[in-house]
């Protein structure tokens, strides 16, 4: 099951650390960058949580992000809904989706599982584009940020808010982890492993699939709310499977299926792009070649990568502290 | 307790069993004997929901059983197959948890303590992952697991397999431990000795169909169908 290893621990120390010094160390652009890092964390944990520990790899996952924006944004601005009540409502709808989609998708496996969930993606996509009601290709705004003023903070300031998204991104975290700790989580992991064992062991695994589905679906809203909040307007763009895409990149990029390594991955994955951007227009080239070389190195990622280097360094060390005698004492004594 | 009447069932194009019947008695030892390919496996896994019958009916205590192999589990019966399946990133407690949240309870017969009662090198183990068992282990494991779905008919798919013979004796002994406690159990075995001293009824499988009923005595006592059937 999923396991908090002092590597893990150390590993999220520093990603915290490292975003604290940067929230009060960087300008404007800076905590922007920032900012987008902590959001798309949040929708890497989603999809880790059910490609990483459940196979189910998501084309879909975007899409939902754009669910859990669209549906904020018109029940906050279109409707004129409480932005808190929006929030629930909109992640409750994402999760309501998620679930859904999980549940039609679950019957399937490999290839098809992903073609589904990249045709409901599309169709989010297309209905969105498509639907005045949501502004069509022209997108939504008139977005405020929650107003947090009572409590002294004002999210409009970029530093407050990229603190917000740090504590938000923490406890989607913490609540990733909880659910892969409890019973569905070592079901999920059980189903990923041998589907019909766990079949046999009385259990529903199409159930359980959707079950997590669902439950990634209020990270992925959650995101997506965030996300609304963060650029203060919406497009179609959002739900387009290429957001999907690269969410998958940088799941991979950063280790499947260890929770710790997608956040690497988000982080590595935007800073990488912003910064090869200021040179070239084609940073995706560069992300391709990272991306070839982290596939063809058969690491799991960035952070698999460290955990392989980091387990082998303790087997030395186990060896060399129970080994008594030098190799040449031994051929001394034979 | 267990009927299969005129089963057919296979692998996609290729039919394995033509026509199967059988009938397994409550509070007995069936063990299932053929050569490999007969149809052993493939009886059970039909019996478990894992492939479906293309025909024939399988009735548990008089009433049809499920298809959904999660449902076959639900209604009583334990299946623990030849590949063991242990969860290997699971460790021995949450393998043996996945199989008590579901069919634990406060009145449940078989229990965590219970099983690690009957396997104590289990209890030794509980904290380390699925894939630092040793075969035997593994095989404890995959029976206590099965225990723990608290079954009234539990079927096993060659429990001896690749294992020493110090823990094929160990599992002969808490096989008998279990039938002497009452538990109906079928077995399918390529170790002709070990199934027919556990055993009280026996089937022949051979190219799909029984070809041999009678008891674990007769069988022992007949070497014509051994060398036949068996190639004993």
């Amino acid at each position: 099951m999923f396991r908090h290893t002092p590597l893990r621990y150390a590993a999220l120390v520093l990603l915290i650390g490292a975003a604290l010094t940067q929230t009060f160390t960087a300008g404007y652009f800076g905590l922007e960058i920032l900012i987008e890092i902590l959001i798309l964390g949040m929708l890497v944990l989603a999809l880790d949580l059910v490609a990483g520990f459940g196979g189910m790899v998501s084309l879909c996952h975007g899409a939902l992000m754009g669910v859990g924006a669209y549906a904020f944004v018109t029940l906050n601005v279109l409707v004129g809904l409480d932005p808190w009540l929006s929030t629930l409502a909109a992640v409750a709808v994402t999760a309501g989706i998620a679930w859904v989609i999980g549940a039609i998708c679950a019957r399937s496996h490999g290839i098809y599982f992903i073609m589904a969930t990249l045709a409901f993606g599309q169709m989010g996509y297309s209905y969105i584009f498509e639907s005045p009601l949501f502004g069509g290709d022209d997108g939504m705004g008139g977005i405020d940020r929650f107003d947090l003023t009572s409590i002294g903070l004002d999210l409009n300031d970029s530093k407050t808010f990229a603190l917000f998204c740090l504590a938000v991104l923490i406890a989607v975290y913490l609540f990733a982890a909880a659910i892969l700790k409890s019973g569905l989580g070592r079901s999920l992991i059980g189903v990923m492993h041998n589907e019909k064992r766990m079949k046999a062991l009385g259990q529903n695994t199409w159930r359980v699939k959707a079950d997590v589905f669902g439950l990634s679906g209020i990270i992925a809203g959650i995101a997506g709310v965030l996300a609304a909040q963060h650029i203060l307007f919406i497009s179609p763009g959002m739900l387009a499977w290429t957001v999907s895409g690269e969410a998958l990149v940088v799941v991979i990029l950063g280790g499947l299926g260890t929770l710790v390594g997608p956040l690497i991955g988000a982080a590595f994955f935007v800073v990488l792009k912003h910064q090869v951007s200021e040179v070239t227009s084609h940073w995706h080239l560069v992300v391709g070649v990272v991306l070839i070389a982290v596939v063809m190195s058969r690491a799991n990622g960035i952070f698999g990568w460290i955990e392989a280097r980091y387990g082998a360094w303790i087997d030395r060390r186990l060896t060399d502290s129970t080994r008594t005698e030098t190799p040449e004492e031994i051929l001394t004594d034979a | 307790m267990l009927e299969l009447s005129a089963i057919d069932s296979g692998y996609g194009e290729t039919q394995v069993l033509y026509g199967l019947s059988l009938t397994a008695k409550a509070g007995r030892v069936m063990a299932i004997l053929g050569r490999n390919g007969a149809g052993k496996s493939t009886t059970l896994k039909t019996i478990m929901g894992l492939l479906p019958a293309r025909s024939g009916s399988i009735t548990f205590d008089g009433k049809p059983i499920p298809t959904r192999a999660f449902d076959v589990a639900k209604s009583g019966i334990a299946y623990v197959p030849e590949t063991r399946d242990i969860f290997p990133s699971l460790t021995v407690r949450e393998n043996l948890e996945i199989a008590a949240k579901r069919f634990g309870g406060a009145d449940a017969e078989w229990t965590l303590e219970r099983v690690v009662d009957l396997f104590p090198r289990l209890g030794e183990r509980m904290d380390n992952g699925g894939m630092e068992l040793s075969g035997g282990e593994q095989q404890m494991l995959a029976i206590a697991r099965g225990l723990l779905m608290n079954p009234r008919l539990l079927i096993l798919d060659e429990p001896t397999e690749g294992l020493a013979p110090i823990i094929v004796k160990l599992i002969h002994d808490k096989l008998q431990e279990l039938k002497a406690a009452g538990l109906s159990m079928i077995i399918v075995e390529q170790n002709f000795g070990f199934a027919t001293s556990l055993a009280d009824d026996v089937v022949i499988v051979g190219k799909g169909q029984i070809v041999w009923t009678g008891s674990a005595e007769e069988i022992r006592a007949d070497e014509e169908t051994q060398h036949t059937w068996l190639g004993v």
